[in-house]
């Protein structure tokens, strides 16, 4: 009995499957044939922008990334830049990575400005309806990030990102989101503030009535910069990162102290817990932690806090970019050379652990040869623990420590000296987190 | 003759850093298992002032004793007990080296090494001696008997007749298993 029905079931598959073949036979000529073939559509972007990512894939950071790697230790990380399908669908105008977590600005126009991915303990990426559900809080794919706007055109000008905390600075003032354990939201300490699923955000629409104009985190504080060139912190201050000349924690910001009176700051740069400014004359000045010799001038004093002037524009010359990381320092001079101090994998070798005085790496690292003399570097930025710099054409070198292959190399093996990350596109910004890395590129065609 | 093989409590703490993190608080939790420690006691707490004074009294007079305070207040810590042979050093090899920027040259696939954040956000604490594991373990679970838990509950761990509970991370005693005759009685 059984048998019968099993014949009769392969004889309607046979039968089904000459169907299928009779079906597929072209019924035109070889000629017709091939002037209908499909052309192949390689997958070009509609707009001019794209995003690579690269690191850490565990934290959900990175978005949604099929081609994920799988470590000794079964860890999930991509080895190598991938197109983050996300930015194919919206036009990204700004980046930030905070630790386990990276935002995106957006051209929208209703109020989804922001997105988000990755970590969300302490709701540093906002409260959703849709995270109601989750185990735990992690966010896979970017989802909006919804903050109070009052106008459809607000723009966001700035983002910053601390280890659980995050700055969004737009027409409408600063707004925050996430830990305010220390205060680095700009609001009253809340003991035992339960941060999971909250809904608060904090607007600060100006301080003192300047207009922000830039925003920069530390791990737990917070960095604004002014109009009129003034240099404003709050959060954490227990390494004098705040530079307002104590060591506790404030939620108000205010004006830093020290050197910084009198001078214009352009840009202000912080990972961790060693702030550096630079001012419109190119010279640049140092706070906080400097266990490692990140503030040279400040040799006795381990947690620097007040800001201090670094003597080294004699030395060399007008810098033009700066970067901060967790244990070292990086400035960029109008020459195009790199300088770096402190302590840890910093470029110059497996020999060089610390770096007491400013030293270059050398350009010909950068691409800069005989060939291609123009090349030089433009940019520079950094993360707790790795480094990469941005040639004017967009290529970027990058070197460190390679945790979970945040240097986007192919391999986890820590870099001794800058190499060049192959991305298929121009890169016109990096951000660094602690251990993944987003650019924002412009495709080549 | 005394018992050449007992057993050694050290305490640990998973600092604010790891607690906020899932895949690291998973990885770490992971490392504890493979190197068969068993866990007596767990709890998630976020630490008073009070008790990080007295817990971190030994650095009262260090330039760094504010932040360590500071930070370790600052959120939800997970604090366990917890037990094997040598424990106190086999955990602090999987710790490595305090300084998290040091550890990238000294021990890069330590705990630290891998998840520190910073030299105070360095992920892990471990006790460095008994009588050091003694006093925290007082500080941090005040109804916890280190003399009676040798006196009772040592040979269950011993024997390993226990059930690990992975949703509250714990090993919990399993009674009603038999119990060899004479098994960790001194002769």
């Amino acid at each position: 009995m059984f048998n019968v029905v099993r014949n009769l079931a392969t004889n309607v598959n046979k039968r089904n499957a000459k169907e299928y073949l009779k079906k597929s036979k072209p019924k035109f000529s070889k000629n017709v044939r091939l002037k209908t073939m499909p052309i192949f559509k390689y997958p070009v972007s509609k707009g001019d922008c794209r995003v690579y990512v690269w690191g850490l894939q565990e934290h959900g950071a990175l978005g949604t990334i099929k081609k994920v790697s799988f470590g000794e230790e079964g860890v999930a990380f991509i080895g190598t830049p991938h197109r983050l399908s996300f930015a194919e669908y919206h036009k990204i105008l700004d980046i930030t990575c905070g630790y386990g977590f990276t935002v995106y600005a957006v051209q929208s126009k209703d109020n989804k400005i922001l997105y988000g991915s990755g970590i969300n303990s302490d709701s540093q990426l906002g409260y959703h309806p849709l995270d109601e559900k989750l185990k735990i809080p992690i966010i896979k794919e970017p989802r909006p990030i919804y903050i109070p706007l009052k106008e459809k055109t607000t723009k966001v000008l700035g983002l910053a990102a601390g280890r659980a905390h995050l700055l969004i600075l737009t027409d409408e003032g600063l707004f925050t989101l996430g830990n305010n354990g220390y205060g680095q939201c700009g609001r009253p300490i809340i003991g035992n503030e339960n941060y999971v699923k909250s809904k608060v955000v904090h607007c600060i629409p100006n301080v003192e009535g300047a207009k922000i104009t830039a925003v920069t985190a530390g791990q737990d504080h917070s960095i604004l910069l002014t109009e009129n060139g003034e240099v404003y912190t709050f959060g954490w201050g227990a390494d004098g990162q705040t530079g307002l000349a104590h060591y506790h924690n404030q939620y108000k910001p205010e004006l830093v102290k020290g050197d910084l009176v009198g001078q214009k700051i352009v840009k202000v740069s912080c990972t961790a817990d060693c702030v550096l400014a630079l001012s419109d004359n190119g010279k640049v000045f140092a706070w906080g932690n400097s266990e490692y010799g990140q503030i040279p001038t400040c040799k006795d004093n381990q947690q620097v806090n007040v800001a201090t002037e670094l003597k080294i524009y004699e030395k060399l010359g007008h810098i033009v970019d700066i970067a901060a990381g967790g244990s070292f320092c990086m400035v960029l001079n109008s020459s195009g050379i790199v300088y770096v101090w402190g302590f840890g994998i910093l470029g110059l070798g497996p020999e060089a652990q610390r770096v007491t005085e400013p030293t270059s790496i050398p350009s010909i690292l950068f691409g800069t040869n005989i060939s291609d003399p123009n090349t030089s570097v433009a940019k520079i930025f950094c993360g707790i623990s790795h480094l990469g710099a941005l040639t004017a054409d967009g290529q970027l070198y990058m070197w460190g420590r390679n945790k979970f292959g945040a240097l986007g190399l192919g391999h986890r093996k820590d870099q001794f000296f800058p190499l060049k990350v192959s991305v298929g596109a121009k890169i016109k910004k990096v951000a660094c987190g602690v251990d993944h890395t987003v650019s924002i590129c412009k495709p080549f065609i | 003759m005394t018992l050449q093989s007992y057993l050694q409590l050290t305490l640990a703490i998973l600092k604010p850093d790891v607690v906020k993190s899932p895949f690291v608080l998973k990885e770490i939790r992971k490392l504890i298992i493979d190197n068969d420690f068993k866990i007596v006691r767990t709890r998630r707490t976020i630490i008073g002032d009070d008790e990080a004074q007295e817990f971190y009294k030994e650095h009262k007079n260090k330039f760094y004793f504010n932040r360590l305070l500071t930070f370790i207040c600052s959120g939800p810590s997970d604090i366990y007990i917890l037990t094997s042979r040598n424990a106190i050093t086999k955990w602090r090899n999987l710790l490595g080296p305090t300084k998290v920027y040091q550890a990238q040259y000294s021990a890069p696939n330590s705990i630290r090494g891998k998840f520190g954040l910073s030299d105070t956000k360095n992920a892990v604490h471990g006790s460095d001696s008994v009588e050091s594991a003694n006093r925290e373990i007082a500080i941090l679970f005040k109804d916890f008997n280190i003399k009676k838990w040798y006196e009772n509950d040592e040979v269950y761990f011993q024997s390993k007749k226990l059930i690990f509970d992975p949703h509250l991370f714990i090993h919990l005693i399993d009674k009603d298993l038999d119990m060899p005759k004479n098994y960790g009685v001194l002769n």
